[in-house]
């Protein structure tokens, strides 16, 4: 390298002085690199909410119990209203509405 | 709005169209598969056998002609009275007379109809008998009861106040 290119770049280092760097910069600079890579936090309750109404499995397990409970309790009152029809029909048949 | 309660009230509403949708077409599923038979409910209702139901069948096909019989008689004395009552406003010695005949078909059929249970009863196995006698008054003759109980308190609270 030329004496005289060392000398210059010298001279150009002290023409542009670097700023003083922030209190605790390296601190806040770790923390914002660490927040960029953690997993988006929801904003409230309802968000949270939302989020486990909408995972896959949740969707699935909800689906299959509503199917469920809407079937078992159709059956039910369906022979419920059967049986109170069976109950009717006989009633009909063999004790008139004058007699009652 | 916010866009998680949209969606949550998406979800609610989708849940609440399956339940219903399970349910309707359980319901009508469950109920189309009886059988159109008059006797139907006394199997089920009284865990009848084969046995128990041709008997039982023999009894009701037997009664069924004698009802109708009676159910006619009631018809005709009916139709009796509305024209002994005519328009007029006060009851005449014949309307009377007509509704005392009504009154006698009627205790007629209902003594028959309660022969026909005890004849069915001692038809079925002697517990379920009981219990399909015990049944058959409370459907038949509760109503009666009822209203003549309903008359004899109010009878009662009125000569209580008085």
């Amino acid at each position: 390298m030329n004496p005289d290119d060392t000398k210059f770049s010298q001279v150009l280092r002290a023409a542009r002085p670097s700023p003083s760097l922030p209190p605790r910069f390296q601190e806040n600079v770790w923390r914002r690199i660490e927040d960029a890579e953690a997993p988006a936090k929801s904003g409230s309750w309802l968000d949270a909410l939302t989020a486990l109404v909408l995972r896959p499995r949740f969707a699935y397990a909800t689906v299959a119990m509503l199917v469920l409970a809407g079937a078992f309790l159709g059956t039910y009152q369906g022979a419920q209203t059967a049986r109170h029809n069976e109950q009717a029909r006989y009633l009909a048949a063999v004790a008139p509405d004058s007699l009652r | 709005m916010n866009r998680s309660l949209v969606i949550l009230l998406g979800v609610l509403a989708l849940g609440a169209v399956i339940f219903a949708g399970s349910y309707f077409v359980s319901q009508r599923a469950s109920a189309v598969t009886h059988s159109a038979d008059d006797l139907n409910w006394l199997r089920d209702e009284f865990h009848l056998s084969d046995a128990d139901m041709a008997r039982v069948r023999q009894l009701h096909e037997g009664y069924m002609p004698q009802c109708a019989k009676m159910c006619a008689l009631i018809a005709a004395k009916q139709a009796e009275v509305q024209a002994a009552l005519g328009t007029g406003t006060n009851v005449t010695a014949e309307a009377q007379q007509k509704l005392t005949e009504l009154g006698e078909l009627r205790a007629q059929c209902q003594a028959q109809m309660i022969q026909h249970f005890i004849a069915v009863s001692q038809a079925m196995p002697p517990g379920q008998g009981q219990r399909y006698l015990a049944e058959m008054k409370k459907l038949t003759l509760g109503s009666h009861e009822e209203i003549e109980q309903s008359m004899s308190d109010h009878a009662g609270h009125e000569h209580g106040t008085n």
